[in-house]
């Protein structure tokens, strides 16, 4: 949920060094008063940002496992001519850890091609390989796959379900895959985070609040496996993270072969974002999770604790150092309770036990694990699970006995689920496009 | 991207609320101008940053968040790069004092802060001051070894200082931590300054693609590409990429610009005019201007060119009051323009000094030639060849000076290198190449 910057250290981020990140309406700059050439220096790279992440036990399928990995954030979708598709030039990749080494035992890579075009900037529809690696072993477990197009309108794009439908395949190893534009699952309340008035309003326990990324999409990849082939037979735990990759080039050219280099990653959410700090976010992204021990300290010192002391002071104090309550949330997997822990290896990654059955979808409560739910976030993450709210109340020391009833006040998705695969939304067509929650449709 | 617009927009409430103003049900309050509440403006302008920015509300967000708070550095940052901004959008340099105040104003409370560090590299980039962008593009490495943009920094500043293999070696390591469209862009540059033009078509097509969904980055490789492909002798192809970036972002100066040497480069000089006339319109940019008049010399129309030449010189003052360091640009517009020769010599060794680039060297050459020291000329044209770089105005000054030099074979063969380059490379000086390729 890279997307939603929240805060100051999201503000730090994209203006990274500092230089032209404003909008998307005048982005990067070009020309400046001169004869030298000013590229962009800090210009975003969307169609290789991780988004938001997403793992559990499929509810109407509990013999699989569901993974949906999102990209390219805040797909506006009246945006034509600038419309979105997976990069051809990038590979995106789901991992899976299944004996907690921070090691990929599964790897799933997904390479995108844009088909050729009558229409100036017209297609959106592409086509795709994906690939298994199991220890070493590459196997194209499914080639000349389609995405839908994205929804354009009811003239380009009619009847959007069933395109959409057409886009599921079945993979050569049993596997389910739909890839391509979806509603953005991911909510939040992006004007109160930012508001200080909030505060005067209390905690955002009471709802209330707007999601701000309603009305805008995402691109999706979703994959649905047996849990058998997920499972280790011990702890039943698997630990996901999604990256994207782009080619490395030099200014001499043409010598080595191509390397590839990682630009983006994402395990548990809002990581990068909040815990990060801004000096280390191109570093974090490029590592392995097998790494992440280098990262401990902003982890188990985060600066959010800081925050909700200045924020709330009233209902602290924050414990602002030594957490190692949030360092086995998020890079070991909860022991007690015996939740999803993977042993001493630190690695953010996002751990489902896969032996903890659905909760039926009357019952699930949003704010999952310290809601009650065993089923939801932090073990996996599902659709609905709020982790805005949770992860304010974890960090204000939820786990520590410090319960609060923080939150944003946004406590779902604008539009429903699907309840079957993929599960993540349609997107608003273009055509419709109001990005206002009482007007729109979906597609 | 949306981060990207809360970011600017966001730091600002963030900033006094420091991150994550958890919770909250602000939502009923109506939509407020800039001068509201202030975090209700500044939400009300994230709600806005969605489906278009606008950097005057942010600007104002922050001043009202730094009223409240003088020392909130973030707010500082921000602000710092938001003048930045604003400076591109509009071509007014008065912005640049301002970034910098408020940039060393950050600096001064967080010394080691790298948004600030950095920040104030781009702006002395953006100034043409390189020592100093360097000197700020190593600070910032030093806070943070892993930051790909500081070594665009360092990068851009070693560009303009002609310490190549330096230049290089940062665009590498920028690359080489984060390929995206910044570093394929620099990448890409190199490759056109070494002369491999197609291996630089190619790194720009990867930043092109970096781009998609960032329009203003997007419809920048697109120019890019085209200016490539223009002084490739592909000025077709170059259009395409023109109406590319112009339909990516509609208006977008750069493009404007971008399209009219291509029409030019087509001989469509009525068409160009049209585009080079809206570019001006966005941003009077002195190479801007200076093109619109040459096209509207070539066209016949010494009135209009007349007046947009002597607008020049008063956008260069404009420029050089608000720290911009341009006189290479101006010694170039006065060579070309036959403008007082001496003191555009007198400019060309002063801004040689602070900027001894090929371009650098180029100008130099050019205003020694013209002022009759062939001889001398020689020696700085040489040097701006020595890349392998293939830009046919460089060789065109190389052809001249042989000529100078009584060396007519010497001059036919630099002259029909450049218009094998681009028969139409320059609208004052196409023309006499093509005499004295015969």
């Amino acid at each position: 949920m890279k997307k939603l910057a929240l805060g100051l250290l999201v503000a730090t981020a994209a203006a990274v060094l500092g230089i032209v990140v404003a909008t998307r309406d005048h982005g990067p700059a070009a020309a400046s008063a001169s004869s030298h050439r000013e590229a962009p220096l800090i210009a975003q790279d969307p169609t290789a940002d991780n988004t938001d992440l997403y793992a559990f036990v499929s509810p109407d399928k509990p013999s699989t496992a569901t993974i949906i990995s999102n990209w390219i954030p805040g797909e506006d979708p009246a945006a034509g001519p600038n419309y979105y598709t997976f990069s051809p030039t990038a590979r995106y990749y789901i991992y899976a850890d299944t004996n907690g080494d921070g090691q990929p035992d599964i790897t799933w890579q997904f390479r995108f091609s844009d088909l050729p075009s009558p229409l100036f900037l017209g297609n959106t529809q592409q086509k795709y390989t994906v690939t298994k690696i199991v220890h070493g072993k590459s196997t194209v477990i499914g080639s000349g796959l389609l995405t839908p197009p994205d929804n354009i309108g009811p003239r380009s794009t009619p009847n959007y379900s069933a395109l959409a439908a057409k886009g599921i395949h079945t993979l050569s190893d049993g596997s389910t895959i739909f890839a391509g534009q979806r509603d953005d699952p991911f909510f939040a309340d992006v004007g109160a985070i930012f508001d200080l008035v909030a505060i005067r309003h209390g905690t955002g326990a009471t709802g209330g609040g707007k999601d701000f990324l309603a009305g805008y999409a995402v691109h999706s990849i979703a994959l649905q496996v047996p849990k058998s082939m997920l499972d280790n037979g011990t702890n039943h735990v698997v630990g996901f993270w999604t990256a994207t990759d782009r080619q490395q080039v030099t200014v001499e050219h043409g010598k080595a072969r191509t390397h590839w280099v990682q630009v983006s990653r994402l395990g548990n959410p809002l990581i990068n974002e909040v815990l990060i700090p801004t000096s280390k976010k191109d570093y974090w992204n490029s590592q392995p999770p097998a790494r992440d021990k280098q990262f401990e300290q902003y982890y188990s010192s985060p600066i959010l604790a800081a925050v909700l002391q200045k924020l709330y002071p009233q209902f602290g104090p924050y414990k602002q150092t030594g957490r190692t309550d949030l360092v086995s949330v998020l890079l070991t997997g909860l022991a007690s309770p015996k939740l999803n822990y993977t042993g001493a290896t630190l690695a953010d990654e996002l751990r489902l036990n896969l032996s903890i059955p659905p909760t039926p979808a009357a019952n699930e409560n949003r704010l999952g694990v310290i809601g009650g739910d065993l089923a939801g976030y932090p073990n996996g993450r599902r659709l609905g699970d709020d982790v805005v709210d949770i992860d304010e109340r974890v960090v204000a020391g939820e786990l520590l006995g410090h319960k609060l009833p923080l939150g944003d006040g946004v406590d779902g998705n604008d539009v429903p689920f699907l309840t079957s695969f993929p599960y993540v939304a349609a997107p608003f067509s273009g055509f419709d496009n109001t990005k206002s929650p009482t007007t729109k449709t979906t597609g | 991207m949306i981060r990207t617009r809360l970011l600017i927009a966001g730091t600002a409430a963030v900033a006094a609320a420091a991150v994550l103003a958890l919770g909250g049900v602000f939502r009923n309050a109506p939509a407020a101008s800039a001068g509201d509440a202030l975090p209700t403006a500044v939400a009300a302008e994230l709600e806005k940053g969605f489906a278009a920015g606008d950097t005057q509300a942010e600007i104002a967000g922050l001043q009202g968040e730094l009223r409240l708070d003088p020392q909130n550095v973030k707010a500082l940052d921000t602000l710092g790069l938001a003048y930045q901004q604003r400076a591109r959008e509009t071509a007014d340099p008065t912005y640049y004092g301002k970034a910098d105040g408020i940039l060393h104003e950050a600096l001064r409370l967080a010394p080691d802060d790298l948004i600030a560090t950095a920040g104030l590299g781009q702006l002395a980039l953006s100034r043409h001051q390189f020592r100093r962008a360097l000197a700020y593009g190593l600070r910032a490495r030093r806070i943070s070894p892993t930051t790909a943009g500081v070594y665009g920094v360092i990068g851009d500043a070693e560009i303009e200082l002609g310490r190549y293999p330096r230049a290089f070696a940062a665009f590498d390591r920028m690359n080489a931590i984060k390929p995206d469209v910044s570093s394929y862009a620099r990448v890409s540059y190199a490759r056109e300054l070494i002369g491999h033009v197609d291996a630089a078509i190619h790194a720009m097509e990867l930043a092109s693609s970096a781009a998609v969904g960032e329009r203003e980055a997007a419809s920048w490789t697109h120019v890019q590409i085209g200016l490539l492909e223009l002084n490739s002798g592909r000025p077709h192809v170059a259009l395409t990429q023109m109406r590319e970036a112009l339909a990516l972002f509609p208006g977008y100066y750069f493009a404007l610009d971008g399209t009219a040497q291509a029409e030019a480069g087509l001989g469509h000089l009525r068409v160009a005019r049209t585009f080079e006339q809206q570019a001006v319109a966005h941003v009077p940019l002195p190479q801007y201007v200076g093109f619109l008049g040459d096209l509207d010399h070539a066209l016949g129309s010494q009135v209009e060119a007349k007046r947009q030449y002597e607008l020049i010189p008063i956008i260069q003052r404009l420029l050089a009051a608000n720290g911009v360091r341009n006189d290479l640009d101006i010694a170039l517009f006065d060579v070309d323009h036959g403008i007082d020769l001496p003191h555009a010599l007198v400019l060309a060794r002063r801004g040689h000094a602070e900027r001894p680039s090929v371009f650098g060297d180029d100008v130099l050459g050019w205003a020694l030639a013209r002022n009759g020291d062939c001889t001398a000329a020689l020696h700085w044209s040489t040097r701006s060849l020595r890349l392998g770089t293939r830009d046919p105005l460089k060789l065109f000054h190389r052809g001249y000076i042989e000529a100078c030099l009584g060396h007519p074979d010497a001059a036919r063969i630099f002259y029909r290198r450049a218009l094998a380059l681009n028969p139409r490379f320059s609208l004052l000086w196409a023309p006499i190449a093509r005499k004295g390729a015969r």
